[in-house]
């Protein structure tokens, strides 16, 4: 029983990360308030059903309360760390309107986002070995096609530094 | 130079002093205490390698010099560091920085705000006119029920005059006996004929 839901694909790891609302590090809160029924809240709806998810998995520290048929009429509230509250009304609207305004007013921009994208490919380069928290590998023995680790399988004789000195005395003795 | 050599000098002097006398203590490693000395090592005494006095010196001076360098660059790469750090959040460009941030912050809440009015407008309209149109119908159903009540009175009405005519040709004790008389001296014939094509035929022979 791989599918379940509706619409599974809003499982899938693709469609998560195909998500592009990245918020500022100042939003901690996000209020959804919308109802179960009537046409107005339909684009509400749509958009709790498909892009929460995708928000949710882009920003995993920001905290998304939803709230069902306590106000006539459905709209969002951005609580800032600074105290400052944003009030986004989504009466009527389309769910896709809806996200590309959130992502206007709240969300990181694309210069910024691909800007951290380069310190961080920056900052972990995949030449380095060292400790697992800094690097990918930790030893050159770790990577395909090299020569495994001496630890687990020992070397063949001419490559041991024992044998290499043996010869290089015999040879220098002749 | 000479002041380098001087202290090297005695370094070298102190080393070659003791040279054989000096004993290394025999370290186990890898051993226990309680495991026996192995047997070709049985009456080995350690003792720690020949130390050449003029290239002790040489490497002495090199080692302090290398030393020297790696360190200062080791510092200055922290330095550099710390700097990057400190200018990123207390520096000039970083207040600029904010400054700029807050200043498109308040014209996207602005923007924000203008859409919110915007939608506020179209919701008080739709109330208006969903409370004209509760109210029209209001009217409506109020007239439509008028309406049926004087269309139930004129129904009433009829069927009293109805039966007022109808009260004209009924049979009372007076009419009793005039109304017999009448129908019996009028046989009525009920039987008719009627063909394939449906046409129907009245005039049947009464028996």
């Amino acid at each position: 029983m791989p599918m379940k839901g509706r619409f599974p694909i809003r499982r899938t790891l693709e469609y998560l990360q195909k998500g592009d609302i990245v918020f500022k590090n100042r939003v901690k809160i996000m209020t959804v308030n919308y109802n179960t029924s009537g046409e107005l809240s339909d684009g509400a709806r749509k958009f709790v059903f498909f892009n929460i998810p995708q928000i949710q998995y882009k920003n995993q520290w920001l905290q998304i309360m939803m709230f069902k048929n306590m106000t006539p009429s459905p709209f969002l509230k951005f609580y800032l760390d600074d105290g400052e509250q944003v009030l986004v009304d989504m009466e009527g609207k389309d769910y896709k309107q809806i996200s590309l305004h959130v992502k206007k007013i709240l969300g990181k921009s694309e210069e910024v986002l691909q800007a951290e994208a380069q310190a961080k490919m920056q900052a972990s380069n995949p030449a380095n070995f060292g400790p697992r928290k800094y690097c990918l590998r930790e030893c050159i023995c770790e990577v395909e096609g090299q020569v495994p680790c001496p630890g687990t399988t020992p070397l063949p004789k001419e490559m041991t530094g024992k044998h290499r000195t043996r010869m290089a005395a015999a040879a220098a003795q002749e | 130079m000479l002041q380098a050599v001087g202290g090297r000098s005695v370094q070298a002097t102190r080393l070659l002093a003791g040279r054989r006398a000096v004993l290394v203590e025999a370290v186990r490693g890898r051993k226990s205490r309680t495991d026996t000395v192995a047997k070709s090592k049985q009456g080995r005494i350690k003792v720690p390698p020949p130390v050449d006095p003029t290239e002790m010196v040489v490497l002495k001076e090199r080692y302090a010099e290398y030393e020297m360098i790696t360190r200062a660059l080791r510092l200055e790469f922290k330095e550099e560091v710390l700097r990057k750090k400190y200018e990123e959040e207390t520096g000039s460009m970083a207040e600029e920085r904010s400054r700029q941030e807050a200043e498109e912050h308040r014209a996207l809440m602005a923007f924000n705000d203008q859409e919110n009015l915007r939608l506020l407008q179209r919701r008080v309209l739709r109330i208006q006119m969903e409370k004209e149109e509760a109210e029209r119908k209001q009217v409506e159903a109020v007239l439509q029920r008028e309406e049926q009540q004087q269309e139930f009175i004129k129904e009433k009405e009829r069927e009293i005059l109805k039966l007022q005519e109808d009260a004209k040709n009924f049979i009372t004790l007076e009419n009793l006996d005039q109304r017999i008389e009448e129908a019996l001296d009028s046989p009525k014939n009920y039987n008719f004929a009627i063909d394939k094509e449906g046409r129907v035929v009245k005039q049947t022979m009464l028996q």
